[in-house]
């Protein structure tokens, strides 16, 4: 996978003395020391503490370091085995054999065994659990236990996100079995095979992890992981600031211009990569004026991505003209983004009918105004900003917008999946396999499901198939670029851009490393030096 | 008048003013964006800095001043119309009307009113005439109750015996003598409701489900001031400054009215 990383040139040379200091003390015998307690800081306090049902990005994190898939990402986005140690996948496609690793415990003391993993697959397929990962396990045809330590998972096509789905943390039998998922106990009181055992959780305060000592890679360095829950991003700095939290994720402004001063350059080491994932504007396509493709084109010149980019993100983040992140190998780079031209769009909408027949300054058609409501969810000042852009540049072309926000959890649940909404303000998290068969196929548009600006192409829904069906990764690529570039000239949204991810972390965490992936997938290798600990019991 | 009184006159014609004369004061278009320019500080251009879009702070801050005002003011109206009505007619015809009515009041005031407010606004949506309506419709209690007290004495009295002698209806008696006659205690009543409705919409924008973007009010300037807190002190001083001195001048005008009119 081709996937570039950025940081702050001023990190870079810190990183290279740390590498530098690295090598001299691996030469001496270096050993790092254990012990002290990281504690994050966010906003999002996690849902549930069971992997196959965390689907916000707070459960995910506790979840991914009390738990292992059968198999994960390493540094540079290649799939590597972490429950399994290997697997074998048949020549047709159709069939992987997953080789698990022996020994392993779960932290209660029982061994893992493939009857864990059966587990785990059934209560993904199982239609009474609330899960939103259902998809890509319904394609599975069998999964057989052949023995304690090797599993064979039957597909009904050739699948090729088959083998990345299995980076789903693998459950318990033995303390779930019998046990409704969706009101278990267990939610709250997980136990896992990962590098963390859960100790507490405090509603709407604090999630505690200690180290699993019996960890199958190694005991991790840093002895508890403390996850706090501070729903404000200005108290989250204030805390940072006074020592309350060790790491936060910075807003750009923060980053840009809060983090300057000598005090945070003694004490703390800023990153910066590109985040898995993009802002967009959805319209809603069963909507008259967005049914016309000029109208959606219109939109996209009078919208200058670049002045959101600078203006919101402080330039820290860059254009995306389609569905993938720049980095990613299915994003089509011939796909080129329009310059911002508001003369363009006037003339566009011209063409499809809309003209200010009343001189109010608002076009008019069928003697209807074109005027919306665009709805974005509460607590996001990056959305609201970009709203309100949207919204200035828009009144010069002559269309109104209306900016609503909602709270998150009815901006969901009333507004997205009952598609009550004219255009939404949105961002995906993305999957390392690019296929996104659930956002753009035309039949997912029933009530919770993505596809909700009602996108249907039957030219993208026979690529979307084949793009599951092919192993080959030209071959991939070439279907990809192809969806990209449908997609772009299309407009289902309004592609807006790719925000970096911005974590600051206190300087006396050594041993991180940023990579493709980011910064957390060597978490365990994390450490402080006996003498900068702070938390001794 | 009194210094009070004064001082709250004097307050209050100053924001009034501004409001009104907004789009001649403010020197640029409280909406115009500008990348190049986001959060700077007071300056000789932008006499209160920028916002985070760059936009000027001291051109928000006035329109901000119609909104807050606008919203306090037909709140208020909302409140003293219901209240006056229901009020008087439980005073004046007493009986099963006057419990029915009185009752409702007490249920009304039950409920702590920023939580039905919050409650109430995530049914509807948040919108200028919306916060106004809603405010209106859960701050006339007290009005009622006051207009109320002041009708079962004054109906006694012996002019409106006169009256009702020369063949006065009940309409007539309530509008054009008992309600006039009870003004007195309302209108400091509702001159200190106009303050508190002020706050109410600075609470809700503060909050994010009040005046909605890109609308200038002095509460959704504050919330957004709070959240660059660290890089930009103007933009919670000055729109918090205007809330306090604003407030402060309504109340200083009813405690004013109260002295010259009840003592």
């Amino acid at each position: 996978m081709i996937t570039y990383l950025k940081t702050i040139s001023r990190i870079k040379t810190v990183f290279l003395k740390a590498v530098f200091l690295f090598g001299v003390l691996a030469v001496m015998g270096f050993r790092p020391d254990y012990g002290d307690a990281i504690v994050v800081g966010a906003i999002g306090e996690p849902r549930t503490l069971i992997p196959i049902m965390a689907s916000d990005s707070a459960s995910g994190a506790i979840c991914g370091l009390i738990f292992n898939g059968l198999v994960k990402y390493d540094k540079d986005l290649n799939l590597v085995g972490d429950l399994a140690k290997g697997w074998d996948i048949s020549e047709d496609g159709l069939e992987i054999t997953f080789y698990l690793r022996r020994g392993v415990r779960w932290q209660d003391g029982q061994p893992f065994t493939a009857r864990d993993v059966e587990f785990t697959y059934k209560g993904l397929v199982d239609p009474r659990v609330r899960t939103a990962y259902s998809g890509d396990f319904k394609m599975i045809k069998r999964l057989e236990v052949i023995d304690d330590y090797t599993v064979r998972v039957l597909y009904k096509e050739p699948f090729s996100p088959g083998l990345s789905s299995w980076t789903m943390g693998i459950m318990p039998e033995h303390l779930l079995k019998g046990e409704d998922l969706n009101t278990t106990r267990f939610a709250r009181h997980p136990v896992g095979t990962g590098p963390y055992r859960f100790r507490l959780w405090k509603t709407g305060e604090r999630v505690e992890l200690v180290s699993n000592h019996d960890y199958f890679e190694g005991r991790p360095y840093i002895d508890r992981y403390i996850y706090r829950i501070i729903p404000d991003q200005a108290t989250l700095f204030l805390e940072l600031r006074a020592g309350g939290v060790d790491e936060i994720s910075l807003t750009p402004l923060q980053a840009r211009r809060q983090t300057q001063s000598r005090f945070f350059k003694e004490n703390f080491n800023k990153f910066r990569y590109p985040s898995f994932g993009y802002t967009y504007l959805g319209y809603n396509l069963k909507d008259f004026r967005f049914r016309d493709l000029r109208v959606r084109q219109a939109i996209n010149y009078a919208i200058n991505k670049e002045e959101i980019i600078r203006g919101v993100l402080l330039g820290l983040g860059r254009v995306s003209t389609g569905p993938f992140i720049p980095e990613s190998w299915a994003y089509n780079k011939a796909v080129k983004a329009v310059k911002y031209d508001p003369e363009k769009a006037r003339v566009l909408l011209k063409e499809a009918g809309w003209r200010d027949l009343d001189g109010d300054g608002v076009l008019e058609k069928n003697g209807r105004r074109f005027s919306f409501t665009i709805i974005t969810n509460q607590g996001n000042g990056e959305r609201r900003m970009t709203a309100e852009i949207i919204q200035r540049r828009l009144k010069e072309v002559g269309i109104e917008v209306k900016i609503k926000i909602i709270e998150w959890s009815s901006f969901v649940s009333e507004f997205i999946d009952k598609r009550r909404f004219d255009a939404v303000l949105l961002g995906w998290g993305l999957s390392r396999d690019p296929d996104m068969y659930d956002i753009w196929y035309s039949s997912k548009t029933k009530e919770g499901e993505f596809n909700f600006v009602g996108y249907s192409n039957p030219e993208v829904d026979r690529l979307l198939l084949e793009g599951r069906r092919t192993f080959d990764r030209k071959e991939r690529t070439r279907i990809y670029h192809k969806i990209h570039r449908i997609l772009y000239h299309d407009q289902p949204y309004l592609f807006l851009y790719v925000p970096d991810a911005l974590p600051i972390i206190r300087k006396r965490f050594k041993g991180i490393k940023v990579a493709p992936a980011g910064i957390g997938y060597n978490f365990i290798k994390w450490y402080v030096p006996k003498a900068e600990q702070k938390y001794i019991r | 008048m009194n210094k009070m009184m004064a001082s709250g006159v004097l307050i209050v014609a100053f924001f009034a003013i501004i409001a009104v004369l907004a789009p001649f004061i403010a020197p640029y278009d409280p909406g115009q964006i500008d990348i190049g320019n986001i959060l700077t500080g007071p300056s000789k251009v932008h006499i209160l800095g920028t916002d985070s879009l760059g936009r000027d702070l001291f051109s928000r801050m006035v329109y901000g001043a119609r909104i807050s005002l606008l919203v306090g003011l037909i709140a208020v109206a909302i409140a003293g119309i219901i209240g006056i009505t229901l009020g008087s007619l439980a005073g004046y015809y007493g009986g099963w009307m006057d419990i029915v009515i009185m009752r409702f009041v007490d249920i009304m005031l039950c409920f702590p009113t920023f939580f039905l407010i919050l409650a109430v606004i995530a049914l509807l949506e948040p919108s200028i005439v919306n916060i106004m309506a809603i405010i209106g419709f859960t701050s006339w209690m007290g009005v009622a109750r006051l207009i109320r007290a002041e009708i079962l004495t004054l109906k006694e009295r012996d002019f409106i015996y006169a009256e009702r002698a020369m063949g006065a209806g009940d309409f007539r008696i309530i509008t054009r003598h008992l309600i006039p006659n009870a003004m007195a205690p309302v209108l400091v009543n509702l001159t200190l409701a106009v303050a508190a409705a002020i706050l109410i919409e600075s609470s809700l924008s503060f909050l994010g489900i009040g005046v909605q973007p890109p609308t200038p009010s002095w509460g959704n300037i504050l919330s957004e001031g709070k959240s660059v807190m660290g890089a930009a002190w103007w933009m919670m001083l000055f729109p918090g400054t205007a809330i306090f001195i604003t407030v402060l001048g309504y109340n200083l005008l009813g405690e004013g009215i109260r002295e010259k009119l009840l003592k």
